[in-house]
């Protein structure tokens, strides 16, 4: 008798063992599905529905209407998502340059310092977000040298968000395995810095770039207590700041919550679904490892 | 000192020469500042990164250092207190027993995420087409954000009968629970929170982690005819060492500086009962206008982390020196 | 080698010029005055709503007077703690519209300026007992009162009619009608799905203790008894402890809304509204959301009935003009307070019969009520406030009190086995520490 595959995996799920095994499997799969996703799924249809107290929340469809999103586009719903997009383009691109560069200088150059230089942007990474963010509002109150108030305004979202030891690290990591020989023979012919970082380095570096790009791109939608100290006026949240003033609603109760949520979480699982692949690569990727 | 050249002169391809003891380098006389252009352009693609650093991150950290010390009173001058700060946080009965709540709810989530992440990696792993269906699906709470997660969960736990997860208890026979509203139940309701968000980032490590384990220990194993808990025992659980190592430290230290979720949930109530440190910071610094306190609390935090963070790197250290 | 010498060496230096930068701030000066200066005026009002349009009404009416420019932020979740924020970024705005609660903690971190009531004009058309309001407990005024209102309570007509109850005018027949509320299905819909008391019960911002403070009084209980400067604790008085036995059974027995102790008042109000609970405690500018749901003719305001053994009390609380520290046109601030309680301001700012009202009752008492709200029950909150309104104590720092109150009361409701005995001693023990700690104990 075939083994099957019952060595293919920990447990040898896959080896078949009769009707009764599978239909547990299956059963199983539909619980943990249920536990992990069924919330979110009971927010998809609850957004679409009559949902007016938190008991009327359930997987089960309650109505077809728009309702729910022309209330909160009412309240303001499409410029908090418009800010998220904001903070999270302006933020991702910049992060994405910062690190970009900085990690030629680190994987590529050897200069005094350079150790240090690493070892102080990986010592940020213990510095944690929540933490700093209470001083790091009063430095954007008054920056230094320039003196220029950054609070009640998304600039003072995005620019923070720009120091990310993470991307550094991935991007470092990932430029070191770079064969220096393309750049060594563009330097032969005369070719200046930038233009070797531009026209041959950067273009190298796009599974990289899809790694850090998708990383980023959660970690800044999912960003509370700094934009909820730089943030002033209603009109600077980001959606999910602006969600705790929606929790109830004199026309649709609950309803306007939910669709604000889900334009909340739609945008995380669209970019998450597209890369896929390089989420799951820098999840196990050295960075992880430490 | 190898600088790669600037200059367009023959360089060979090979990797620049380390920095041996001085009488070793090939002596090429070359002016002065070309090194110092070599450095120059390093320091110039180093320093927008250095920059936003700087002001980002360690002037306000050295703001926060500098506070500690101090009674903060923006209109009337600040008042030096030595450690008089530090002293209140270490001694006050609120930060003490937000101390230990912030401790307890990091081991419960850390402890929670590991096993269940782990207990849906093995119900998961596996290359057929279905099982990244359901994996993509048990993934989605960790991708989401923590608002729209805590906004969520507020709604599945209204305390009446009615309440979505009170039915759910309905079913199988167990009492309708206050959840987030009493005292005795909000801290576990807040950790099964995090337990339901870290889980699938767990499971997806200890995905990887498995994909890597040797088959032909698992042929070998079931060649001695061991039974699959047996297996998993002595084969499975020793080859993820590491990566149960790594997701405990990532774990601590993302339960060390929890604030939104428990920000949206319970905001520290009720009665105090879900107050960790770092909304016990946010509200001494806001809500009590004591920024000294606060920020004495911060660099404690940061201690903490920061010792965490080294004492596990120097455990695997020894651990990895140990095994060779 | 030597060069990476050089450079660790230069480490030290750069590190201190790091703390150096991060710790110096630039040194700002006294704020130079500036007649003509922007005023910022920061309302604790949603945005959005009709209640910051009748703000910026206030302030674009005020510009056209004197030709001072102004701009107005509504804030309202977070209010105290950006307004924190901004005191600690030393950027406070010109003019504050807040709570009369939080003069004390605002006159303590020195926020606030002292004003010289004789020198606002039209000071002596403001009725005496709203300067309460805005005097510390140092005997000098912070801040120029804005706006007065008091608490009564909002029953559902119909839900009273449905179970056969009369008006209730003592604690026990308030507590039958909650019970029947509870129990008999007033809505008629065959669910178990209403409740008595609506309590915004959660302990953020003290709301616990803010609601409860009313029914403390009508008890003939009190948090504080004594002259101000010489207060002892009386929270843990028998008439006291009778009032918060009686608030912990009511939770108790289930005839307060699921929720409640984590409810803050937005989160209560939709339980009105929707016909979660039919006895609401609560002040006059929920008339006009309430109006529209569950509707005008479907509810009451009734007045506190006196506790056992006490007389009628209600919770009298207002807004300030506060007049912030550091600002650059202190010219223009004594200007707009003027404005705000002179009866032009104070008509403006009341909008008549309109929901977006930001002066409830008119601290300025040539205002003629019946002139500008045609609502009858406006008359019954006005009644309320003149004959049988408190403020809250006179201490430097109110806040502290409330809030350990609220916590107090938060965890004796939220647990049915707590002894409210033994609580409450420990919540004097805790006033008696404070007091000591404001010097205001006696």
């Amino acid at each position: 008798m075939s083994r099957g595959n019952r060595t293919d995996t920990a447990l040898g799920l896959s080896y078949p063992r009769g009707p009764l095994a599978r239909i547990l499997r299956v059963l199983l799969y539909a619980v943990v599905v249920v536990i992990f996703a069924g919330p979110l799924l009971a927010l998809l249809v609850g957004a679409f529905g009559k949902v007016t107290s938190p008991t009327e929340f359930t997987l089960i469809p309650q109505g077809l209407t728009l309702d729910n999103f022309t209330r909160a586009i009412d309240r303001d719903v499409l410029l908090y998502l418009l800010n998220s997009f904001v903070v999270v383009g302006g933020g991702l691109l910049l992060q994405i340059a910062v690190s970009v560069s900085a990690s030629y200088a680190l994987a590529r150059k050897r200069f005094p310092g350079m150790r240090l230089v690493f070892l102080l942007i990986l010592s940020t990474m213990m510095l944690p977000e929540e933490i700093l963010a209470i001083p790091l509002s009063l430095v954007l109150a008054d920056v230094p040298v320039v003196h220029v108030n950054l609070i009640g305004s998304l600039w003072g979202m995005i620019l923070p968000v720009a120091a990310w030891g993470f991307s550094i690290l991935v991007m470092t990591e990932f430029m070191k395995e770079i064969p220096v020989e393309l750049e060594e023979s563009a330097r032969i012919d005369g070719a200046g810095e930038f233009r070797i970082f531009t026209a041959i380095v950067l273009p190298l570096c796009r599974p990289a770039l899809g790694v850090i790009g998708i990383f980023g791109f959660t970690m800044i939608w999912d960003q509370y207590l700094l934009p909820l100290l730089v943030a002033q006026d209603s009109a600077q949240f980001t959606l999910p700041l602006a969600l705790r003033n929606l929790r109830s609603d004199e026309e649709v109760g609950l309803g306007v919550l939910l669709a604000a949520s889900l334009l909340a979480l739609l945008p995380s699982v669209i970019a998450f679904l597209a890369l896929q692949r390089q989420f799951m690569k820098g999840l196990t990727s050295g960075a992880v490892k430490g | 000192m190898g600088a790669t050249g600037t200059r367009a002169e023959p360089v060979p391809p090979t990797a620049p020469a380390p920095p041996g003891p001085v009488a070793d380098r090939p002596r090429t006389r070359r002016p002065p500042w070309t090194r110092w252009r070599g450095f120059g352009v390093a320091w110039l693609f180093l320093a927008p990164a250095l920059l936003i650093f700087t002001v980002f991150k360690f002037i306000p950290m050295g703001r926060a250092f500098q506070m500690s010390f101090h009674e903060v009173r923006p209109y009337l001058g600040d008042i030096w207190v030595g450690m008089d700060n530090y002293t209140r946080i270490l001694t006050d009965e609120a930060f003490s027993s937000a101390i230990v709540r912030t401790v307890v709810l990091a081991v419960g989530q850390t402890g929670g995420s590991l096993v269940l992440g782990f207990a849906l990696a093995l119900l998961l792993e596996g290359t057929a087409k279905h099982l990244w269906f359901v994996r993509t699906a048990v993934f989605l709470p960790t991708i989401v954000a923590m608002a729209v997660v805590a906004e969520v969960w507020r709604i599945l736990y209204y305390p009446g009968p009615d309440g979505t997860v009170n039915s759910v208890l309905g079913w199988v026979g167990l009492g309708p629970s206050q959840f987030l509203n009493n005292e005795d139940t909000s801290l576990w309701s807040v950790m099964s929170v995090g337990v339901w968000r870290g889980a699938p980032y767990d499971m997806m490590i200890f995905l990887a982690g498995l994909s890597g384990v040797d088959r032909s220990l698992y042929e070998a194993s079931s060649v001695d005819g061991a039974s699959i808990r047996r297996r998993i025992w002595h084969v499975t659980l020793p080859a993820l060492r590491p990566v149960f190592a790594i997701l405990f430290t990532l774990a601590a230290i993302r339960g060390l500086r929890v604030f939104t979720e428990i920000f949206l949930l319970t905001n520290g109530g009720p009665n105090g009962s879900t107050e960790v440190l770092m909304t016990l910071i946010y509200k001494v610094g806001l809500e009590r206008h004591d920024l000294g306190v606060a920020s004495a609390g911060s660099v404690l935090l940061l201690l903490a982390t920061v010792v965490l963070t080294l004492a596990v790197r120097f455990a695997r250290r020894g651990d990895s020196k140990a095994a060779s | 080698m030597s060069q990476r010498r050089a450079l660790q060496r230069l480490v030290v230096p750069v590190m201190a010029l790091v703390v150096g930068l991060s710790v110096a701030g630039c040194g700002s000066s006294a704020a130079e005055q500036d007649p003509n200066g922007r005023l910022d005026i920061w309302v604790r009002k949603p945005p959005g709503t009709e209640t910051e349009q009748t703000a910026k009404d206030l302030a674009a009416k005020f510009t056209e007077k004197t030709g001072i420019p102004t701009k107005v932020t509504a804030i309202f979740e977070d209010f105290e703690t950006k307004l924190s924020q901004a005191a600690a970024q030393k950027q406070l705005p010109d003019i504050v519209i807040n709570d009369t609660a939080q003069l004390g903690t605002l006159v303590k971190q020195g926020l606030v300026r002292e004003i010289a009531k004789d020198s606002v004009e039209g000071h002596d058309q403001l009725t005496p007992i709203s300067w309460d309001a805005a005097t510390a407990a140092d005997g000098k005024a912070y801040a120029v009162p804005f706006s007065a209102q008091t608490l009564a309570l909002l029953i559902r007509k119909d839900w009273r009619e449905k179970v056969g109850a009369g008006v209730p005018s003592t604690w026990d027949e308030l507590n039958a009608l909650a019970t029947k509320f509870t129990k008999d299905d007033p809505d008629g819909n065959g669910e178990a799905d209403t409740y008595g008391y609506v309590v915004p019960g959660s302990t953020k911002r003290g709301y616990t203790a803010w609601y409860f403070s009313s029914f403390l009084w009508a008890a003939g209980g009190d948090f504080l008894t004594g002259e101000p400067g010489a207060y002892t604790p009386a929270i843990n008085a028998p008439a006291s402890l009778a009032a918060v036995e009686w608030f912990q059974k009511s939770f108790c027995d289930g005839l307060v809304v699921p929720g409640a102790a984590t409810l803050e008042t937005t989160q209560a109000h939709p339980d009105f509204e929707s016909g979660v609970g039919g006895i609401y405690l609560t002040g006059p500018y929920m008339m006009g959301k309430f109006d529209a749901k569950p509707g005008k003719d479907l509810y009451e305001v009734v007045p506190l009935p006196a506790g056992p053994g006490g007389a009628p009390a209600a919770l009298a609380e207002g807004e300030n003009v506060y007049l912030m520290a550091g600002s650059d046109n202190q010219d223009g601030q004594e200007k707009f307070a003027e404005f705000a309680v002179s009866v032009e301001g104070q008509t403006l700012a009341m909008d008549g019969d309109q929901p977006g009202n930001i002066v409830r009752l008119p601290v300025n008492s040539t205002v003629d009520l019946a002139a500008v709200r045609t609502d009858p029950r406006w008359q019954i909150f006005d009644e309320i406030y003149q004959s049988s309104a408190r403020y809250v104590p006179q201490v430097p720092e109110w806040t502290p009190f409330l809030q350990s109150s609220a916590e107090t009361l938060n965890a004796v409701v939220s647990n049915c086995d707590t002894q409210a005995g033994p609580a409450l001693d420990e919540l004097a023990a805790t006033f008696t520490e404070e007091l000591g700690r404001q010097g205001a104990g006696g």
